[in-house]
C-alpha cells in the first residue's frame, strides 16, 4: 500500500511494527523548529517565524514530494469552477485511500441519483427514502475526502497547528452519524414492532442487494482498518477507520433488510423487527470505541497511549533537582501521535534555565511528546 | 508612556491579578497552584452557569408540559398531525437536556487526565445539538417530499394551521425564556461585575491597603483604555454557547411553525395547492440551516485549534518583540478551549544579558493587559 507520506509529522513505531518500514520516514520536522537549540540543517530557511518568511512549496528536505490541495491564491473570489477543478485535482493527486474514497462516493451518488428517479417515475416511497438515506451518507463521505485532502496544507497564521485536526473532526462527525443511524434503525424497529400489519416493502431488494455490493467494495477498499478497537499512530488512521465503520455499516443494514425479507417470505414472524433491532445493536457497538477515542481528543483528554504514571514519573524526576520547587504539567493531543504539552516550573532565583530547559525537554522527549512550552518562573 | 511607567512599577500588581480570585497561592502569586489559572471555577463563572441551567431546566419542564398536552390531545382527536408534532418537542427535550448536560458537565473540577477542566465538553454538546438540528431539517424534508409522492393522504389544512399556531406560541415563549433574558442581565451589569469582583477578592487575598490603593489606579486607567478594544470581546462572551444552540433550535422550530402554518392557512383557503407546503417546508428549512452557519464555524474554529477571530496574531507578535529585552518570538500558538477561554504558548527569545524574570513578567504583563489572554505559557531562551 504505497502512500505519500506528509512530512511534518514524525511518528514513533514500537520496534517490530514495520508496517511502513517501506516508506522513508523523513528525518526532520519543516514547520516545529528544534526546541533549544538552533536547527543544524538550512534546506529550510531558520524558520523561526512561520508564514511571515518565505516557504518553499516543495521542500527539498521532503522525500516525497508532496503537492499541496488547493494553491493559495491572493485573492478569494475563486469561482466554483476553479474550485471544483482545484477539488479533482486534488483528488486525483492524492493519496490512494483519497482515490478510492472518491471512487466510491462517485458510485454511491450516481446510484442514489437512479434511484431517485425510479422511485419518483414509479411513485415507490421506499426507493425514495432509501435514496435520501444514501445521499446523506454520501455528504458525510465527502466530508471526509474534503478532509482528506485540506489536512495536508501547511500551517498557517489562522491555524497555528495546522489542519490535521480536520480528520480528526470527520471522523467525529462519521462516527456521529453512525450512532443517530443506529438510533434511527431503533426507532424504526420500535416503530415495526407497534405495527400490526408488516410494512416491509419487498420491493427495496433490488436496491439493497446493490447497496451492499458498493458498500463491500468500500470494505474492501479499507480492509486494513475493518476493526473495532484499532490503535491510532497517524491521523489519517482516524479518518479511514471512521470511513470504513461507515460502510460496513451501511453494508450491514442492507444485509439485515435482506435477511429481512428473506425470513419474511419463510413466514417467521416480526423478522423486520428482530433484524433491525440486531443491527442497529451492531452499528452501536462498532461505532462507539471510534466515538469514544475522537471525543477524547477532542476534549483534550491526556494522551491515551502514554500512561498517567509516566507522565507522574516525570513531573517527580523534574521536582527532584534541587532547585525546582513546584511543577505543573498540562499536555494534549493535537492528533492521534502527536502531543503537545505545556509545562509550569518554579525554580530558585538566579538558576540557569537552559539546564533545566534541557532535562525537561530530554524527560519528556523520551516519552515521545514532541511539542513542548517550558515557563520558568523564579522564586 | 504614563501606563508603562506605572506597570513598571507595579509589576508584581500585574502577575498577582493574573490569576483571579481562587488559585493564587500566599507565597507566590505567578503561579498557578489550583487546577487551572483562570480555567478555575470562579465564582461569576459558576453563578452564570447556574443561570443558564435555569433558565435550560425551566424550558425542559414546558416542554415536557406541552408534549404530554400534544400526546393527550393528540391521541383524543386522533390526529396524526399532532403526534408528530409531539413527536418534534420530544426531540426539543433531548437537544436541550445536551445543553444542560454539556453546561453542567462544563462545571466538573480538572482532573490530571482532563488537564484543562471540562469546558471542551460544551462544545461537543453544541455541535451534537446542531447535527440533531440538521438532522430534523433533513428529516422534515424527506417528509414533505414524501407527502407529495403519496397524493393519497388527505391535508386538513384547518388542523395543520391549528396546531402549528400552537407550536408557535410554545416556541416563542421560550426564545423569550433563553434568549432575551440572557443579554439583559449580562449586558453591561456582567462587565462591572467581572472586574469588581476581581478587585474584591483581591483584597481578601492580599494583604496591604497599599497593594489595594495601586491596584484600583491601575485598574481604572487600563479600564478606560482597554474597553474599546475588550468590550466587543466580552459582548460577545456573554452569549454561553449551550443556551445559544438551544435558542437556536427554538428559533428553527418556530421558522418552521410559520412555514407550516402558512402552507396550512393556504391550503385551508385552496385544497389543491398541496405543493405549497412541500415549497414552504423547503424554504424554510434553508433558513433554519442558514442561522446555524455562523454557529457551526464558531464550534469548527474552536475544535480546530486555531487562533480565535478576535485576537490579531500578528499584531501580538509584533508588540512582543517591541518589548525590552525580547529579540523574536516563535512558535506562538494562541488557542480557545472553549469560546471566550483563551490560551497561549510560545517561545521567546531574549538578549543574553537580559534578567529572565523581568522579561518575563513583561511579556505575561502585556499579553494580559493588551489581549486579556490571561493563561499563558511562555518559555524564554537566551539567543
Amino acid at each position: 500500500m504505497q502512500e505519500r507520506k506528509d512530512a511534518s509529522f514524525s511518528y514513533k513505531f514500537p520496534d517490530g511494527d514495520r508496517r511502513l518500514a517501506f516508506s522513508r520516514q523523513p528525518s526532520f520536522r519543516q514547520w516545529e523548529p528544534h526546541l533549544s537549540s538552533p536547527s543544524p540543517s538550512s534546506s529550510t530557511n531558520p524558520l523561526m517565524h512561520r508564514s511571515h518568511s518565505f516557504k518553499p512549496y516543495l521542500a527539498r528536505s521532503d522525500s516525497t514530494v508532496s503537492v499541496p490541495f488547493l494553491e493559495k491564491s491572493e485573492k478569494k473570489d475563486s469561482t466554483w469552477i476553479v474550485l471544483m477543478l482545484a477539488a479533482v485535482r486534488g483528488v486525483a493527486n492524492g493519496s490512494r485511500p483519497m482515490k478510492r474514497l472518491a471512487l466510491m462516493i462517485s458510485l454511491n451518488v450516481a446510484y442514489s441519483m437512479i434511484e431517485l428517479l425510479i422511485g419518483l417515475f414509479t411513485g415507490r416511497v421506499g426507493l425514495v427514502s432509501d435514496a435520501f438515506h444514501l445521499t446523506f451518507g454520501c455528504g458525510i463521505l465527502t466530508f471526509s475526502l474534503f478532509a482528506m485532502g485540506v489536512s495536508r496544507r501547511k500551517p498557517d497564521e489562522t491555524y497555528t497547528y495546522g489542519y490535521k485536526r480536520l480528520e480528526v473532526l470527520s471522523a467525529f462527525t462519521n462516527s456521529l452519524f453512525l450512532l443517530f443511524l443506529s438510533f434511527s434503525l431503533a426507532v424504526e424497529a420500535l416503530h415495526a414492532f407497534m405495527q400490526d400489519e408488516s410494512e416491509h416493502k419487498h420491493y427495496l431488494i433490488v436496491s439493497a442487494v446493490t447497496n451492499l455490493l458498493v458498500n463491500l467494495l468500500g470494505v474492501w477498499f479499507f480492509r486494513s482498518y475493518a476493526r473495532v478497537n484499532i490503535v491510532y499512530w497517524k491521523p489519517e488512521d482516524m479518518n479511514y477507520h471512521s470511513v470504513c465503520l461507515h460502510v460496513l455499516a451501511d453494508s450491514i443494514r442492507s444485509a439485515g433488510l435482506i435477511l429481512a425479507s428473506w425470513l419474511l417470505t419463510l413466514g417467521v414472524e416480526n423478522a423486520e423487527v428482530l433484524c433491525l433491532g440486531i443491527v442497529s445493536v451492531t452499528v452501536f457497538m462498532l461505532v462507539l470505541p471510534l466515538f469514544k477515542a475522537t471525543g477524547s481528543i477532542l476534549l483534550q483528554i491526556a494522551p491515551s497511549n502514554i500512561h498517567p504514571s509516566a507522565f507522574n514519573k516525570c513531573s517527580r524526576q523534574i521536582a527532584a533537582l534541587e532547585e525546582v520547587f513546584e511543577v505543573q504539567a498540562r499536555f494534549w493531543e493535537l492528533v492521534p501521535g502527536y502531543c503537545i504539552g505545556s509545562v509550569s516550573v518554579q525554580v530558585k532565583n538566579g538558576v540557569n534555565e537552559e539546564r533545566i530547559l534541557q532535562h525537561v525537554n530530554g524527560l519528556y522527549n523520551d516519552l515521545g511528546i514532541q511539542d513542548l512550552t517550558v515557563q520558568i518562573d523564579y522564586r | 508612556m504614563e501606563r508603562q511607567s506605572s506597570e513598571r512599577s507595579h509589576t508584581i500588581d500585574i502577575t498577582g491579578n493574573v490569576c483571579g480570585d481562587i488559585c493564587t497561592t500566599p507565597e507566590n502569586p505567578k503561579i498557578c497552584a489550583g487546577a487551572a489559572c483562570d480555567l478555575s471555577n470562579s465564582t461569576t463563572a459558576s453563578r452564570e452557569r447556574d443561570t443558564s441551567m435555569r433558565k435550560l431546566a425551566i424550558a425542559i419542564t414546558l416542554c415536557v408540559i406541552f408534549m404530554i398536552v400534544e400526546v393527550f390531545g393528540g391521541i383524543k382527536a386522533n390526529s396524526l398531525a399532532i403526534m408528530t408534532d409531539a413527536a418534534h418537542l420530544f426531540t426539543d427535550v433531548g437537544a436541550f437536556a445536551i445543553s444542560l448536560f454539556s453546561l453542567w458537565a462544563s462545571g466538573w473540577e480538572a482532573t490530571p487526565r482532563q488537564s484543562y477542566g471540562f469546558y471542551r465538553i460544551e462544545i461537543l454538546g453544541a455541535m451534537v445539538s446542531i447535527q440533531i438540528i440538521w438532522l430534523l431539517t433533513g428529516i422534515l424534508v424527506w417528509e414533505a417530499v414524501q407527502r407529495l409522492i403519496y397524493e393519497g393522504g388527505e391535508v386538513k389544512g384547518s388542523l395543520m394551521f391549528a396546531v402549528a399556531a400552537f407550536g408557535l406560541v410554545v416556541n416563542i415563549v421560550m426564545a423569550f425564556l433563553l434568549g432575551h433574558d440572557h443579554s439583559h442581565g449580562h449586558g453591561h451589569g456582567h462587565d462591572h461585575d467581572h472586574d469588581h469582583d476581581h478587585d474584591h477578592d483581591h483584597d481578601h487575598d492580599h494583604d496591604g491597603i497599599t497593594v489595594t490603593t495601586h491596584h484600583h489606579g491601575h485598574n481604572h486607567s487600563e479600564k478606560d483604555e482597554g474597553e474599546p478594544l475588550l468590550k466587543k470581546t466580552n459582548e460577545k462572551k456573554k452569549r454561553n454557547i449551550n443556551v445559544h444552540s438551544a435558542y437556536l433550535h427554538v428559533l428553527g422550530d418556530s421558522v418552521q411553525s410559520v412555514g407550516v402554518m402558512i402552507g396550512g392557512a393556504v391550503i385551508w383557503y385552496k385544497p389543491e395547492w398541496k405543493i405549497v407546503d412541500l415549497v414552504c417546508t423547503l424554504i424554510f428549512s434553508v433558513i433554519v440551516l442558514a442561522t446555524t452557519i455562523k454557529m457551526i464555524q464558531d464550534i469548527l474554529e474552536v475544535l480546530m485549534e486555531s487562533t480565535p477571530r478576535e485576537i490579531d496574531a500578528t499584531k501580538l507578535e509584533e508588540g512582543l518583540c517591541q518589548l525590552e529585552g525580547v529579540v523574536t518570538v516563535h512558535e506562538l500558538h494562541i488557542w480557545a478551549i472553549t469560546i471566550g477561554k483563551v490560551l497561549l504558548a510560545c517561545h521567546v527569545t531574549i538578549t543574553q544579558d537580559a534578567n529572565a524574570d523581568v522579561v518575563l513578567d513583561r511579556v505575561i504583563g502585556y499579553i494580559k493587559r493588551e489581549f486579556n489572554i490571561s493563561h499563558v505559557t511562555i518559555q524564554i531562551e537566551r539567543q
